[in-house]
Protein backbone atom coordinates (compact mmCIF):
# COMPACT_ATOMS: atom_id res chain seq x y z
CA UNK A 1 0.00 0.00 0.00
CA UNK A 2 1.30 3.59 -0.63
CA UNK A 3 0.60 6.99 0.50
CA UNK A 4 -2.73 8.96 -0.66
CA UNK A 5 -1.98 11.31 -3.47
CA UNK A 6 -3.46 15.23 -2.79
CA UNK A 7 -6.30 14.10 -4.92
CA UNK A 8 -7.45 11.17 -3.15
CA UNK A 9 -7.03 12.67 0.12
CA UNK A 10 -9.63 15.52 -1.74
CA UNK A 11 -11.70 12.94 -2.20
CA UNK A 12 -11.97 11.62 1.09
CA UNK A 13 -12.40 15.10 2.62
CA UNK A 14 -15.63 15.78 0.13
CA UNK A 15 -17.46 12.27 -0.10
CA UNK A 16 -17.75 13.95 3.89
CA UNK A 17 -19.09 16.48 2.11
CA UNK A 18 -16.51 19.09 3.73
CA UNK A 19 -18.35 18.73 6.74
CA UNK A 20 -16.76 19.55 9.77
CA UNK A 21 -19.16 17.25 12.05
CA UNK A 22 -17.45 14.22 10.07
CA UNK A 23 -13.96 15.72 10.95
CA UNK A 24 -13.19 12.02 12.60
CA UNK A 25 -14.54 9.81 9.61
CA UNK A 26 -12.44 12.01 7.36
CA UNK A 27 -9.20 11.48 9.34
CA UNK A 28 -9.60 8.30 10.72
CA UNK A 29 -10.09 7.51 6.56
CA UNK A 30 -6.96 9.48 5.53
CA UNK A 31 -4.91 7.76 8.41
CA UNK A 32 -6.19 4.07 7.42
CA UNK A 33 -5.27 4.68 3.73
CA UNK A 34 -1.58 6.18 4.08
CA UNK A 35 1.07 3.44 4.68
CA UNK A 36 3.21 5.34 7.21
CA UNK A 37 -0.40 5.18 10.11
CA UNK A 38 -0.43 9.17 10.32
CA UNK A 39 -1.66 12.82 9.60
CA UNK A 40 1.07 14.61 8.60
CA UNK A 41 1.13 18.46 8.84
CA UNK A 42 0.18 19.12 5.33
CA UNK A 43 -2.67 16.37 5.76
CA UNK A 44 -4.22 18.35 8.85
CA UNK A 45 -3.20 22.05 6.58
CA UNK A 46 -5.49 20.80 4.04
CA UNK A 47 -8.10 19.11 6.06
CA UNK A 48 -8.58 22.83 8.10
CA UNK A 49 -8.36 24.36 4.65
CA UNK A 50 -11.23 22.33 3.83
CA UNK A 51 -13.17 22.50 6.98
CA UNK A 52 -12.42 26.02 7.31
CA UNK A 53 -11.10 25.43 11.00
CA UNK A 54 -7.40 26.10 11.94
CA UNK A 55 -4.63 24.09 11.86
CA UNK A 56 -4.57 24.23 15.95
CA UNK A 57 -8.08 22.72 15.95
CA UNK A 58 -6.92 20.18 13.90
CA UNK A 59 -4.13 19.26 16.00
CA UNK A 60 -6.82 19.74 19.14
CA UNK A 61 -8.57 17.06 17.45
CA UNK A 62 -5.51 14.72 16.27
CA UNK A 63 -4.04 14.81 20.18
CA UNK A 64 -7.38 14.04 21.67
CA UNK A 65 -8.56 10.89 20.52
CA UNK A 66 -6.51 8.03 20.66
CA UNK A 67 -7.10 6.63 17.21
CA UNK A 68 -5.49 9.61 15.41
CA UNK A 69 -1.79 9.41 15.37
CA UNK A 70 0.74 12.63 14.70
CA UNK A 71 3.89 10.28 14.24
CA UNK A 72 4.89 7.82 11.57
CA UNK A 73 3.79 4.45 12.53
CA UNK A 74 4.91 0.80 12.10
CA UNK A 75 3.48 -0.86 9.03
CA UNK A 76 1.85 -3.32 11.19
CA UNK A 77 0.82 -1.91 14.94
CA UNK A 78 -0.72 -4.71 17.10
CA UNK A 79 -2.64 -3.64 19.53
CA UNK A 80 -3.34 -5.68 23.03
CA UNK A 81 -6.59 -4.77 24.96
CA UNK A 82 -5.40 -4.14 28.48
CA UNK A 83 -8.65 -4.21 29.79
CA UNK A 84 -9.78 -6.63 32.68
CA UNK A 85 -11.72 -8.86 30.56
CA UNK A 86 -8.70 -9.15 27.85
CA UNK A 87 -6.11 -8.81 30.29
CA UNK A 88 -7.17 -11.48 32.76
CA UNK A 89 -8.34 -14.32 29.99
CA UNK A 90 -4.51 -14.52 28.73
CA UNK A 91 -3.99 -10.93 28.01
CA UNK A 92 -0.59 -10.60 29.40
CA UNK A 93 0.76 -13.53 27.67
CA UNK A 94 0.05 -11.51 24.60
CA UNK A 95 2.69 -8.85 25.28
CA UNK A 96 5.41 -11.18 26.74
CA UNK A 97 5.05 -13.30 23.60
CA UNK A 98 5.36 -10.04 21.21
CA UNK A 99 8.47 -8.65 23.41
CA UNK A 100 9.73 -12.34 22.78
CA UNK A 101 9.60 -12.60 19.02
CA UNK A 102 10.07 -8.63 18.54
CA UNK A 103 12.75 -7.98 20.32
CA UNK A 104 11.27 -4.87 21.10
CA UNK A 105 9.83 -3.40 24.33
CA UNK A 106 5.98 -1.73 23.55
CA UNK A 107 5.16 1.49 21.67
CA UNK A 108 8.72 0.77 19.82
CA UNK A 109 9.00 0.07 16.20
CA UNK A 110 11.01 -2.84 15.26
CA UNK A 111 14.12 -1.64 12.95
CA UNK A 112 12.64 -3.26 9.72
CA UNK A 113 9.68 -0.53 10.59
CA UNK A 114 7.17 -3.87 10.03
CA UNK A 115 6.29 -4.27 13.37
CA UNK A 116 5.11 -2.02 16.83
CA UNK A 117 2.68 -3.74 19.40
CA UNK A 118 1.03 -1.19 22.53
CA UNK A 119 -1.81 -1.54 24.80
CA UNK A 120 -5.12 -0.44 24.23
CA UNK A 121 -8.40 0.31 26.21
CA UNK A 122 -11.76 -1.78 24.98
CA UNK A 123 -11.74 -2.94 21.36
CA UNK A 124 -15.58 -5.00 22.09
CA UNK A 125 -14.71 -7.90 21.52
CA UNK A 126 -14.26 -9.14 25.67
CA UNK A 127 -16.05 -12.21 24.41
CA UNK A 128 -13.33 -13.35 22.13
CA UNK A 129 -10.23 -12.22 24.35
CA UNK A 130 -7.47 -12.36 24.23
CA UNK A 131 -7.31 -10.26 21.32
CA UNK A 132 -5.21 -8.15 19.08
CA UNK A 133 -5.99 -6.25 16.48
CA UNK A 134 -4.26 -4.68 13.55
CA UNK A 135 -6.40 -1.61 12.06
CA UNK A 136 -10.12 -2.71 11.73
CA UNK A 137 -9.68 -6.51 11.65
CA UNK A 138 -9.64 -8.13 15.28
CA UNK A 139 -7.26 -11.62 15.99
CA UNK A 140 -9.51 -13.16 18.51
CA UNK A 141 -9.24 -15.82 21.08
CA UNK A 142 -5.21 -16.03 20.88
CA UNK A 143 -3.07 -18.51 22.27
CA UNK A 144 0.90 -18.46 21.48
CA UNK A 145 1.10 -20.57 19.34
CA UNK A 146 -0.74 -18.13 17.50
CA UNK A 147 0.74 -15.09 17.72
CA UNK A 148 3.60 -17.10 16.10
CA UNK A 149 1.94 -17.91 13.56
CA UNK A 150 0.20 -14.02 12.86
CA UNK A 151 3.65 -12.63 13.09
CA UNK A 152 4.62 -14.62 10.65
CA UNK A 153 1.87 -14.50 8.42
CA UNK A 154 2.22 -10.81 8.37
CA UNK A 155 6.08 -11.37 7.62
CA UNK A 156 5.55 -13.41 4.72
CA UNK A 157 2.25 -10.67 3.03
CA UNK A 158 -0.62 -12.94 4.05
CA UNK A 159 -2.64 -9.84 4.51
CA UNK A 160 -2.54 -7.52 2.07
CA UNK A 161 -5.14 -5.72 3.09
CA UNK A 162 -3.80 -4.59 6.23
CA UNK B 1 -48.04 -11.90 21.29
CA UNK B 2 -44.31 -11.84 22.84
CA UNK B 3 -43.92 -13.86 25.82
CA UNK B 4 -41.23 -14.22 28.50
CA UNK B 5 -38.24 -16.21 27.48
CA UNK B 6 -38.64 -15.54 24.18
CA UNK B 7 -35.74 -13.20 22.34
CA UNK B 8 -37.28 -9.88 21.48
CA UNK B 9 -34.16 -7.71 20.26
CA UNK B 10 -32.16 -10.53 19.30
CA UNK B 11 -34.84 -12.20 17.62
CA UNK B 12 -33.86 -10.99 13.97
CA UNK B 13 -30.20 -11.20 14.50
CA UNK B 14 -29.96 -14.79 14.51
CA UNK B 15 -32.70 -15.26 11.71
CA UNK B 16 -31.65 -12.35 9.10
CA UNK B 17 -29.94 -13.58 6.12
CA UNK B 18 -28.96 -9.78 5.38
CA UNK B 19 -29.17 -7.25 8.10
CA UNK B 20 -29.60 -4.63 5.66
CA UNK B 21 -32.37 -5.77 3.61
CA UNK B 22 -35.47 -3.93 4.33
CA UNK B 23 -38.05 -6.36 2.41
CA UNK B 24 -36.20 -9.18 5.39
CA UNK B 25 -36.41 -7.12 8.18
CA UNK B 26 -40.49 -6.42 7.78
CA UNK B 27 -40.67 -10.15 7.20
CA UNK B 28 -39.63 -10.41 10.86
CA UNK B 29 -42.66 -7.38 11.66
CA UNK B 30 -40.04 -4.39 10.97
CA UNK B 31 -41.15 -1.30 10.50
CA UNK B 32 -44.70 -2.34 12.47
CA UNK B 33 -43.65 0.10 15.59
CA UNK B 34 -43.59 2.88 13.31
CA UNK B 35 -46.33 2.13 11.30
CA UNK B 36 -48.44 2.10 14.40
CA UNK B 37 -46.74 5.08 15.99
CA UNK B 38 -47.70 7.33 12.61
CA UNK B 39 -51.25 6.15 13.90
CA UNK B 40 -51.41 7.19 17.28
CA UNK B 41 -51.83 10.29 19.03
CA UNK B 42 -48.05 11.71 19.76
CA UNK B 43 -49.46 11.70 24.03
CA UNK B 44 -50.17 8.18 23.49
CA UNK B 45 -46.84 7.67 22.16
CA UNK B 46 -45.71 8.82 25.14
CA UNK B 47 -48.00 7.08 27.40
CA UNK B 48 -46.86 3.84 26.28
CA UNK B 49 -43.58 4.62 26.56
CA UNK B 50 -44.32 5.06 30.41
CA UNK B 51 -46.20 2.41 30.76
CA UNK B 52 -43.37 0.23 29.31
CA UNK B 53 -40.86 1.23 32.09
CA UNK B 54 -38.07 1.34 29.53
CA UNK B 55 -34.71 2.15 31.41
CA UNK B 56 -32.35 3.88 29.57
CA UNK B 57 -29.77 0.75 28.31
CA UNK B 58 -26.51 2.85 28.56
CA UNK B 59 -26.07 2.60 31.82
CA UNK B 60 -27.59 5.17 33.58
CA UNK B 61 -31.43 3.85 33.92
CA UNK B 62 -32.89 6.74 33.83
CA UNK B 63 -36.45 5.59 32.51
CA UNK B 64 -36.95 6.83 29.24
CA UNK B 65 -40.47 7.96 28.98
CA UNK B 66 -39.66 10.35 31.51
CA UNK B 67 -36.61 11.84 29.33
CA UNK B 68 -38.55 11.97 26.05
CA UNK B 69 -41.65 13.42 27.55
CA UNK B 70 -38.60 15.93 29.13
CA UNK B 71 -37.87 16.74 24.99
CA UNK B 72 -41.54 16.63 24.14
CA UNK B 73 -42.03 19.40 26.47
CA UNK B 74 -39.06 21.62 25.55
CA UNK B 75 -39.13 24.39 24.03
CA UNK B 76 -37.58 25.02 20.47
CA UNK B 77 -38.13 24.27 16.51
CA UNK B 78 -35.20 22.00 16.05
CA UNK B 79 -35.02 19.37 17.78
CA UNK B 80 -31.97 16.48 17.27
CA UNK B 81 -31.90 12.42 17.67
CA UNK B 82 -28.56 11.38 19.08
CA UNK B 83 -28.07 7.83 19.21
CA UNK B 84 -25.08 7.08 21.54
CA UNK B 85 -23.11 4.26 19.88
CA UNK B 86 -19.37 5.12 21.45
CA UNK B 87 -19.76 1.49 23.10
CA UNK B 88 -16.50 1.30 25.03
CA UNK B 89 -17.09 0.29 28.20
CA UNK B 90 -14.95 -2.83 28.75
CA UNK B 91 -16.81 -5.94 29.03
CA UNK B 92 -19.75 -4.94 26.69
CA UNK B 93 -20.10 -5.66 23.41
CA UNK B 94 -23.91 -6.19 22.86
CA UNK B 95 -24.50 -2.56 20.72
CA UNK B 96 -21.66 -3.74 17.95
CA UNK B 97 -24.33 -6.68 17.72
CA UNK B 98 -27.46 -4.85 16.69
CA UNK B 99 -25.36 -2.12 14.94
CA UNK B 100 -24.42 -5.19 12.99
CA UNK B 101 -26.78 -7.50 12.40
CA UNK B 102 -30.18 -5.61 13.16
CA UNK B 103 -29.55 -2.19 12.03
CA UNK B 104 -32.49 -1.24 10.86
CA UNK B 105 -34.33 -1.82 14.33
CA UNK B 106 -32.13 1.05 15.49
CA UNK B 107 -33.05 2.89 12.57
CA UNK B 108 -36.78 2.24 13.34
CA UNK B 109 -36.25 3.39 17.15
CA UNK B 110 -34.95 6.51 15.67
CA UNK B 111 -37.52 7.12 13.31
CA UNK B 112 -39.81 7.48 15.25
CA UNK B 113 -38.37 9.53 17.91
CA UNK B 114 -38.14 12.08 14.50
CA UNK B 115 -41.58 11.28 13.84
CA UNK B 116 -42.54 12.07 17.87
CA UNK B 117 -40.47 15.24 17.94
CA UNK B 118 -40.76 16.80 14.34
CA UNK B 119 -36.98 16.26 14.38
CA UNK B 120 -35.28 16.89 10.93
CA UNK B 121 -31.72 15.54 11.59
CA UNK B 122 -30.75 12.65 13.51
CA UNK B 123 -26.99 11.44 14.23
CA UNK B 124 -25.73 8.30 15.50
CA UNK B 125 -22.19 8.26 17.04
CA UNK B 126 -20.60 5.35 16.48
CA UNK B 127 -17.09 4.64 18.02
CA UNK B 128 -13.76 4.50 15.72
CA UNK B 129 -13.20 0.93 16.84
CA UNK B 130 -16.41 -0.19 14.56
CA UNK B 131 -15.19 0.74 11.60
CA UNK B 132 -16.72 -2.34 9.66
CA UNK B 133 -19.84 -1.78 11.27
CA UNK B 134 -20.59 2.23 10.22
CA UNK B 135 -20.05 0.69 6.62
CA UNK B 136 -22.66 -1.94 7.35
CA UNK B 137 -25.18 0.59 9.03
CA UNK B 138 -24.45 3.32 5.92
CA UNK B 139 -25.87 0.38 4.04
CA UNK B 140 -29.04 0.16 6.15
CA UNK B 141 -29.46 3.62 6.38
CA UNK B 142 -29.25 4.07 2.42
CA UNK B 143 -31.85 1.07 1.79
CA UNK B 144 -34.24 2.49 4.77
CA UNK B 145 -33.92 5.77 2.58
CA UNK B 146 -34.67 3.80 -0.91
CA UNK B 147 -37.61 2.38 0.67
CA UNK B 148 -39.08 5.48 1.85
CA UNK B 149 -38.65 5.54 5.74
CA UNK B 150 -36.12 7.97 5.68
CA UNK B 151 -35.69 11.56 3.28
CA UNK B 152 -38.26 13.41 2.17
CA UNK B 153 -42.34 13.03 2.95
CA UNK B 154 -41.54 9.77 5.05
CA UNK B 155 -44.54 7.57 4.85
CA UNK B 156 -46.25 9.68 2.34
CA UNK B 157 -46.82 12.44 5.55
CA UNK B 158 -46.36 15.73 4.13
CA UNK B 159 -43.35 17.80 5.84
CA UNK B 160 -41.72 14.49 7.93
CA UNK B 161 -38.22 15.36 6.49
CA UNK B 162 -36.17 13.01 8.52
CA UNK B 163 -32.38 11.90 7.90
CA UNK B 164 -29.78 10.32 10.10
CA UNK B 165 -25.64 10.64 9.33
CA UNK B 166 -23.12 8.74 10.94
CA UNK B 167 -20.38 10.21 13.14
CA UNK B 168 -17.20 7.88 13.90
CA UNK B 169 -16.04 8.54 17.29
CA UNK B 170 -12.09 8.17 17.23
CA UNK B 171 -10.99 6.14 20.29
CA UNK B 172 -11.88 8.39 23.53
CA UNK B 173 -13.73 6.54 26.41
CA UNK B 174 -15.48 10.15 27.28
CA UNK B 175 -17.16 10.70 24.27
CA UNK B 176 -19.77 7.90 25.67
CA UNK B 177 -20.56 10.53 28.35
CA UNK B 178 -23.44 12.20 26.46
CA UNK B 179 -22.14 16.14 26.38
CA UNK B 180 -19.10 14.96 25.18
CA UNK B 181 -20.79 13.25 22.60
CA UNK B 182 -22.33 16.13 21.57
CA UNK B 183 -19.29 18.30 21.31
CA UNK B 184 -17.56 15.55 18.98
CA UNK B 185 -20.79 15.60 17.06
CA UNK B 186 -19.77 19.31 16.85
CA UNK B 187 -16.48 18.65 15.34
CA UNK B 188 -14.60 19.46 18.93
CA UNK B 189 -12.83 17.49 21.20
CA UNK B 190 -14.90 15.10 23.56
CA UNK B 191 -14.57 16.80 26.30
CA UNK B 192 -18.15 16.87 28.64
CA UNK B 193 -19.97 20.42 29.22
CA UNK B 194 -21.26 21.78 32.61
CA UNK B 195 -24.74 20.44 33.40
CA UNK B 196 -27.63 22.02 33.92
CA UNK B 197 -28.52 22.85 31.58
CA UNK B 198 -30.06 19.68 30.34
CA UNK B 199 -29.41 18.21 27.00
CA UNK B 200 -32.89 17.83 26.56
CA UNK B 201 -32.97 21.85 27.08
CA UNK B 202 -29.76 23.00 25.37
CA UNK B 203 -28.00 20.45 23.82
CA UNK B 204 -26.76 19.67 19.96
CA UNK B 205 -25.50 23.03 18.40
CA UNK B 206 -27.43 24.43 21.87
CA UNK B 207 -30.79 23.05 20.81
CA UNK B 208 -33.29 20.25 22.68
CA UNK B 209 -31.32 16.99 21.90
CA UNK B 210 -32.37 13.55 22.87
CA UNK B 211 -29.42 11.22 23.35
CA UNK B 212 -30.13 7.42 23.84
CA UNK B 213 -28.24 4.36 23.91
CA UNK B 214 -28.27 1.71 20.53
CA UNK B 215 -30.16 -0.47 22.94
CA UNK B 216 -32.84 1.28 24.14
CA UNK B 217 -33.83 2.54 20.49
CA UNK B 218 -34.05 -0.84 19.53
CA UNK B 219 -36.21 -1.44 22.01
CA UNK B 220 -38.76 1.54 20.91
CA UNK B 221 -40.16 -0.37 17.73
CA UNK B 222 -41.20 -3.68 20.38
CA UNK B 223 -43.00 -1.58 22.32
CA UNK B 224 -45.36 0.62 19.93
CA UNK B 225 -45.91 -2.77 18.10
CA UNK B 226 -46.53 -4.70 21.38
CA UNK B 227 -48.12 -2.40 23.88
CA UNK B 228 -46.64 -0.62 26.59
CA UNK B 229 -48.05 -2.85 28.95
CA UNK B 230 -46.55 -6.05 27.33
CA UNK B 231 -43.36 -4.99 26.84
CA UNK B 232 -43.44 -4.06 30.33
CA UNK B 233 -44.31 -7.81 31.66
CA UNK B 234 -41.34 -8.92 30.20
CA UNK B 235 -38.70 -7.45 32.82
CA UNK B 236 -39.58 -6.47 36.47
CA UNK B 237 -41.76 -4.07 38.68
CA UNK B 238 -38.72 -1.34 38.44
CA UNK B 239 -37.44 -1.88 34.69
CA UNK B 240 -39.42 -3.55 31.72
CA UNK B 241 -38.58 -5.56 28.91
CA UNK B 242 -35.89 -7.54 28.39
CA UNK B 243 -31.90 -6.92 28.57
CA UNK B 244 -28.99 -7.79 26.72
CA UNK B 245 -26.29 -9.15 28.67
CA UNK B 246 -22.47 -9.38 27.82
CA UNK B 247 -21.03 -12.78 29.34
CA UNK B 248 -16.56 -12.52 30.03
CA UNK B 249 -14.20 -13.07 31.68
CA UNK B 250 -13.37 -17.04 33.45
CA UNK B 251 -16.93 -18.13 32.35
CA UNK B 252 -17.38 -20.98 29.67
CA UNK B 253 -19.54 -19.45 27.90
CA UNK B 254 -18.75 -16.24 27.20
CA UNK B 255 -20.75 -14.17 24.56
CA UNK B 256 -23.98 -12.05 24.06
CA UNK B 257 -27.22 -13.23 25.59
CA UNK B 258 -30.63 -11.65 25.68
CA UNK B 259 -32.60 -12.26 29.30
CA UNK B 260 -35.99 -10.87 30.82
CA UNK B 261 -35.01 -8.59 33.67
CA UNK B 262 -35.68 -10.88 36.59
CA UNK B 263 -33.89 -14.01 35.71
CA UNK B 264 -31.77 -15.43 39.01
CA UNK B 265 -27.96 -14.94 38.63
CA UNK B 266 -27.08 -18.26 39.47
CA UNK B 267 -28.87 -19.41 36.17
CA UNK B 268 -26.48 -16.69 33.91
CA UNK B 269 -23.71 -18.00 35.64
CA UNK B 270 -24.24 -21.44 35.66
CA UNK B 271 -26.94 -23.00 33.51
CA UNK B 272 -25.78 -24.42 30.22
CA UNK B 273 -28.02 -22.18 28.64
CA UNK B 274 -25.79 -18.92 29.90
CA UNK B 275 -22.74 -18.89 31.32
CA UNK B 276 -22.13 -22.75 32.52
CA UNK B 277 -19.45 -22.15 35.26
CA UNK B 278 -16.18 -21.19 35.45
CA UNK B 279 -13.87 -21.74 32.34
CA UNK B 280 -10.43 -22.11 34.39
CA UNK B 281 -12.17 -25.32 36.76
CA UNK B 282 -11.47 -22.71 39.69
CA UNK B 283 -13.94 -21.75 41.69
CA UNK B 284 -16.03 -17.79 40.56
CA UNK B 285 -15.14 -15.35 43.04
CA UNK B 286 -16.60 -11.90 42.05
CA UNK B 287 -18.40 -9.69 39.32
CA UNK B 288 -18.05 -6.52 38.06
CA UNK B 289 -21.40 -5.35 36.99
CA UNK B 290 -21.75 -3.00 34.04
CA UNK B 291 -18.53 -1.95 32.86
CA UNK B 292 -15.01 -0.61 34.19
CA UNK B 293 -17.77 2.37 36.33
CA UNK B 294 -19.98 -0.03 37.68
CA UNK B 295 -19.65 -1.63 40.90
CA UNK B 296 -18.15 -5.48 42.04
CA UNK B 297 -20.16 -8.22 43.99
CA UNK B 298 -18.61 -11.43 45.67
CA UNK B 299 -20.38 -14.26 44.09
CA UNK B 300 -20.76 -16.20 47.68
CA UNK B 301 -22.97 -13.13 48.30
CA UNK B 302 -24.87 -13.59 45.38
CA UNK B 303 -26.72 -16.82 45.59
CA UNK B 304 -29.96 -15.25 46.05
CA UNK B 305 -29.57 -12.66 43.98
CA UNK B 306 -32.15 -11.77 40.91
CA UNK B 307 -30.46 -9.83 38.05
CA UNK B 308 -32.96 -6.94 37.71
CA UNK B 309 -32.90 -3.34 38.32
CA UNK B 310 -33.90 -3.47 41.86
CA UNK B 311 -32.55 -7.03 42.32
CA UNK B 312 -29.36 -5.58 42.28
CA UNK B 313 -29.79 -2.36 43.99
CA UNK B 314 -30.53 -4.44 46.69
CA UNK B 315 -27.25 -5.89 46.84
CA UNK B 316 -25.72 -2.41 45.93
CA UNK B 317 -25.19 -2.97 42.47
CA UNK B 318 -25.95 -2.37 39.05
CA UNK B 319 -26.68 -3.24 35.77
CA UNK B 320 -25.19 -0.71 33.69
CA UNK B 321 -24.67 -1.33 30.33
CA UNK B 322 -25.19 -5.09 31.34
CA UNK B 323 -21.46 -6.02 31.00
CA UNK B 324 -21.07 -9.10 33.62
CA UNK B 325 -16.97 -9.89 34.00
CA UNK B 326 -16.76 -13.04 36.02
CA UNK B 327 -13.14 -13.48 37.35
CA UNK B 328 -11.93 -16.87 39.74
CA UNK B 329 -10.20 -17.69 42.70
CA UNK B 330 -7.20 -16.93 41.58
CA UNK B 331 -7.36 -13.46 40.63
CA UNK B 332 -6.36 -10.48 43.37
CA UNK B 333 -8.92 -7.89 43.85
CA UNK B 334 -6.24 -5.40 44.01
CA UNK B 335 -5.03 -6.22 40.94
CA UNK B 336 -8.13 -6.17 38.80
CA UNK B 337 -8.76 -2.83 40.13
CA UNK B 338 -5.16 -1.29 39.36
CA UNK B 339 -5.87 -2.27 36.06
CA UNK B 340 -9.25 -0.66 36.68
CA UNK B 341 -7.53 2.29 37.76
CA UNK B 342 -5.15 2.69 34.63
CA UNK B 343 -7.96 2.60 32.53
CA UNK B 344 -9.35 5.61 34.16
CA UNK B 345 -6.18 7.32 34.41
CA UNK B 346 -5.80 6.85 30.72
CA UNK B 347 -9.47 8.09 29.87
CA UNK B 348 -10.17 10.85 32.20
CA UNK B 349 -10.55 14.04 29.30
CA UNK B 350 -8.17 16.08 31.77
CA UNK B 351 -11.18 19.31 31.61
CA UNK B 352 -11.32 18.93 35.09
CA UNK B 353 -8.60 18.74 37.91
CA UNK B 354 -10.34 16.38 40.68
CA UNK B 355 -10.70 13.67 37.55
CA UNK B 356 -7.32 14.27 36.00
CA UNK B 357 -5.22 14.57 39.12
CA UNK B 358 -7.69 11.92 41.23
CA UNK B 359 -7.52 9.27 38.91
CA UNK B 360 -3.97 9.37 38.84
CA UNK B 361 -3.52 9.00 42.66
CA UNK B 362 -5.97 6.80 42.82
CA UNK B 363 -4.08 4.23 40.28
CA UNK B 364 -0.81 4.96 42.21
CA UNK B 365 -2.61 3.94 45.76
CA UNK B 366 -3.86 1.24 44.29
CA UNK B 367 -0.07 0.34 42.83
CA UNK B 368 1.18 0.84 46.36
CA UNK B 369 -0.93 -2.08 47.56
CA UNK B 370 -0.48 -4.24 44.85
CA UNK B 371 3.12 -3.85 45.48
CA UNK B 372 2.96 -4.61 49.12
CA UNK B 373 4.30 -0.88 49.46
CA UNK B 374 1.74 0.71 50.84
CA UNK B 375 2.19 2.06 54.16
CA UNK B 376 -0.27 2.65 57.16
CA UNK B 377 -2.41 5.30 56.41
CA UNK B 378 -2.95 4.15 52.85
CA UNK B 379 -5.99 3.01 53.28
CA UNK B 380 -8.03 6.30 54.78
CA UNK B 381 -6.13 8.04 52.07
CA UNK B 382 -7.39 6.08 49.24
CA UNK B 383 -11.21 6.13 51.21
CA UNK B 384 -10.33 9.95 51.30
CA UNK B 385 -9.72 10.08 47.71
CA UNK B 386 -11.87 8.08 46.10
CA UNK B 387 -14.89 10.27 47.79
CA UNK B 388 -13.30 13.64 46.63
CA UNK B 389 -13.00 12.21 42.81
CA UNK B 390 -16.79 11.11 43.12
CA UNK B 391 -17.94 14.59 44.72
CA UNK B 392 -15.68 16.54 42.85
CA UNK B 393 -15.51 15.68 39.68
CA UNK B 394 -17.64 17.18 36.69
CA UNK B 395 -19.21 14.26 34.81
CA UNK B 396 -20.09 10.34 34.83
CA UNK B 397 -16.78 9.58 34.84
CA UNK B 398 -15.20 10.99 37.66
CA UNK B 399 -18.21 10.70 39.73
CA UNK B 400 -18.29 6.56 39.07
CA UNK B 401 -14.29 5.58 39.50
CA UNK B 402 -14.98 4.51 42.81
CA UNK B 403 -17.78 2.21 42.56
CA UNK B 404 -15.28 -0.64 41.91
CA UNK B 405 -13.01 0.42 44.22
CA UNK B 406 -15.42 0.81 47.20
CA UNK B 407 -16.86 -2.26 46.60
CA UNK B 408 -13.70 -4.26 46.18
CA UNK B 409 -12.48 -2.77 49.59
CA UNK B 410 -15.88 -3.61 51.13
CA UNK B 411 -15.56 -6.98 50.32
CA UNK B 412 -11.97 -7.87 50.27
CA UNK B 413 -10.30 -5.84 52.70
CA UNK B 414 -7.92 -8.44 53.71
CA UNK B 415 -6.40 -7.84 50.36
CA UNK B 416 -6.14 -4.35 50.85
CA UNK B 417 -4.95 -5.16 54.21
CA UNK B 418 -2.01 -7.34 52.81
CA UNK B 419 -0.88 -4.79 50.87
CA UNK B 420 0.28 -2.89 53.57
CA UNK B 421 4.00 -2.72 54.52
CA UNK B 422 3.50 -2.89 58.67
CA UNK B 423 7.54 -2.67 59.06
CA UNK B 424 7.23 1.10 58.39
CA UNK B 425 6.58 3.55 60.89
CA UNK B 426 2.95 4.96 60.49
CA UNK B 427 2.74 8.17 59.04
CA UNK B 428 1.32 10.95 61.32
CA UNK B 429 -1.41 13.50 59.80
CA UNK B 430 -1.22 14.90 56.28
CA UNK B 431 -4.35 12.88 55.44
CA UNK B 432 -5.33 14.83 52.22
Amino acid sequence: MSSLSLSEKEAIILANDSDPQRILNMLIAIQYGSEEGYIDEATAQLVGDHLHLSQARVYEILSFYAILKTEPQAKYVLKICNSTPCLFTGGTMLAEVLETILEVPADEPTPDGLFMYHSIPCIGACDKGPVIKIKDTVFADLTEAKVYQLIDDLQRGCYQEL
Amino acid sequence: MIKRNQPVLLERVNKMRQATNVGEYQEYQGFSGLLKAIEMDKEAILDELDLAHLRGRGGAAFPLGKKWRHLYGAKGDTKYIVCNADEGEPGTFKDKVLLKHDPLSVIEGMVIAGYLFSAKAGYIYMRGEYLGIQKIFQEALDNAEKAGFLGENILGIPGFNYNITIISGAGAYVCGENSALLNSIEGKTGRPRVKPPHLADVGLYLQPTLVNNVESFAGIPVILREGGQAYRDLGTEDGGGTKLICLSGHIKNRGLYEVNLGTSLQDILYSEEYGGGTSTGRPLKFIHFGGQSGPIGAVQNLEDCIYSYEGLWDKDLSIGSGAIVVMDDQVSIVDYLVQVAAFFAHESCGKCTPCRLGTTRILELLTKFNNQTAVVGDLERLEKMLMHVTNLSACGLGQSVANPMKSGLAYFPEEFEAGIREAVTPVKGGLW
